[in-house]
């Protein structure tokens, strides 16, 4: 049996727990609130209010001007979300993250799905008792039937379903409620007459694998309960796919200058990344949003692979002279794909003669492990830094300085060079995702 | 509302059973008393940890307090506090 373990609304009842006086008021948790963003999280108690994730920030106060407006913490929510999962822990040595607020627990095999519910329940009270928090826990034979069992009933809602439970519950649901299809794709099935759960279970799998390729037969599968996906357990990890910044400015800009420098800031802390977390990457890709809110993307691949700052750069920096037509541009984000682990792409940049930048590197690296983020930076990403909006993680994240009262780099630094494949670095993914950066999960909704 | 600060803060801690805690702050000329801790987390700048409360103290205010051992010095690093209204002790 597999539970998924999902927090309910998890940023906004942190600021709920930490701050009683917040318990009951809608609650909106976004970027600077000063500052111009979207919403990361939203409180039950905001919903009514139409105010849902990933909204732009003014619209949210259109909908709930009397929401209190709560700057995020990242580092607190890693924080709680580890001792979640240790908490989980307790419970199953088979714990895998799956977000910053979601966690599969395995469970063994032969328990009943009676059996498994209790031992949900057990996990739904301690993380009230300890976090005065909500959990939302679905039970299932699979990974699948966990997570959509999880969705059924919120918040604090506890849903156990067998393979038969889930055909009899989401045969008649829209097809865009099955996992994995989104409205693009619901589209497309809609288009071939696919228009439920049940539709998808019985449509001929030759119409799909023609349709949506090996996509397709899965998802099949999957609208008849079935999924063999492994639960992985964080102590085994998993390499990432991705990795990658993106902000929201501030205001729109048109301004090459202060463009290229945030470039070089984005790229600076994609490569930081990479190189901590032990990777280097060969294909870059831009992604632009206008004023007009119309995002384009646009990569290109390297010769080899690279955990440097500069390699990046150059190529965002000669992808979005392709791509910007000199309208304003409201986000802007870098990030590198097609990972391997670094040592091949150091041994590459060695044989390229690339020695002292390397040492260099290291050294600069070694001034952040100790000193925090803020403590090197470009200087070229230094442009314009006060227009800059509201990224975490480190020296792009401009915060007051206690002794002179102006605005400086901050360092909300990650930990030296932490295990790829601790939960640690599992959860700091994740909410990174969470808050506006490339996520490595398929939604930045925490709900 | 929520005001970001990092001030500088004096603050009263007691150290028990290897637990910090604070028990009251000095913020503008005043002594805010701790009714509850509500939160702690932790966060690291380099190789140094900072520890971070979610604290109470009288009603409707709220703050978060931070500690660095390596100064070591406390620092009110946001407190809530009702629109048109000073919060007090």
């Amino acid at each position: 049996m597999i539970l998924l373990v999902d927090m309910d609304a998890f940023f906004a009842s942190v600021e709920q727990a930490h701050h009683p006086h917040l318990v009951g008021k809608p609650v909106i948790v976004c970027g600077d609130p000063s500052r111009r963003g979207v919403v990361t999280a939203a409180s039950y108690e905001a919903r009514p209010f139409g105010v849902r994730a990933g909204m732009p920030l003014g619209e949210a106060r259109k909908l709930c001007p009397q929401a209190e407006y709560v700057e995020g913490n990242p580092e607190k929510y890693v924080a709680l979300s580890l001792r979640l999962l240790d908490l989980y822990l307790t419970f199953s040595p088979d714990v895998e993250p799956f977000s910053v607020d979601e966690a599969f627990v395995g469970l063994d095999r032969r328990l009943s799905l009676a059996d498994a519910s209790e031992i949900a329940a057990s996990i739904q009270r301690e993380v009230d008792a300890r976090f005065r928090l909500g959990a939302s826990i679905g039970v299932g034979p699979n990974k699948l039937v966990a997570k959509m069992a999880s969705g059924v009933n919120k918040p604090r809602g506890l849903t156990a379903l067998s393979e038969e439970d889930f055909r009899r519950v989401f045969w008649s649901r829209d097809v865009q409620e099955m996992w994995g299809v989104g409205p693009r794709l619901a589209e497309r099935m809609r288009s071939l007459g696919i228009e439920t759960v049940g539709g998808l279970a019985h449509a001929p799998e030759t119409e799909l694998r023609a349709a949506f390729g090996v996509v397709g037969a899965q998802l099949r599968e999957a609208a008849w309960g079935r999924d063999d996906t492994p639960l992985v357990p964080y102590h085994r990890g998993v390499d990432p796919k991705s990795m990658g910044h993106e902000v929201t400015l501030e205001r729109d800009s048109g301004s090459a200058g202060f463009l290229d420098g945030t470039l070089l800031r984005l790229s600076d802390q994609v490569a930081r990344r990479l190189r901590t977390e032990g990777f280097c990457g060969r294909t870059v890709t831009l992604k632009l949003r206008n004023s007009r809110f119309e995002t384009r993307l646009r990569q290109r691949a390297l010769a080899n692979h690279t955990e440097d700052h500069l390699r990046i750069y150059e190529v965002a920096k000669s992808l979005l002279a392709e791509m910007w037509t000199g309208d304003r541009v409201r986000l802007i984000g870098v990030s590198v794909s097609s990972l391997e682990r670094s040592a091949s792409g150091a041994q590459a940049e060695l044989f390229e003669d690339h020695r002292r930048d390397h040492a260099l590197t290291r050294a600069l690296d070694g001034l952040r492990d100790k000193l925090g983020e803020g403590s090197v930076v470009p200087a070229g990403s230094l442009i314009c830094r006060h227009d800059l909006g509201h990224v975490p993680f480190g020296a792009v994240s401009p915060r007051r300085d206690p002794e002179s009262g102006t605005r400086a780099d901050g360092s909300g630094a990650p930990p030296a060079r932490p295990t790829p494949a601790t939960r640690r670095s599992a959860a700091r993914h994740n909410v990174r995702g969470a808050f506006g950066n490339a996520p490595r999960v398929p939604r930045s909704d925490p709900s | 509302m929520f005001e970001s600060l990092n001030d500088p803060v004096d603050v009263l801690t007691s150290f028990v059973d290897g637990r910090m805690e604070p028990l009251r702050f000095r913020w503008n000329g005043r002594v805010v008393r701790i009714a509850r801790i509500t939160g702690r987390w932790s966060r690291r700048e380099g190789q140094n940890v900072i520890q971070c409360f979610a604290v109470e103290g009288a009603s409707e205010e709220s703050f978060e307090l931070c500690y660095d051992a390596r100064r070591p010095s406390w620092t009110l690093s946001r407190a809530w506090r009702t629109a048109g209204r000073e919060s007090s002790s």
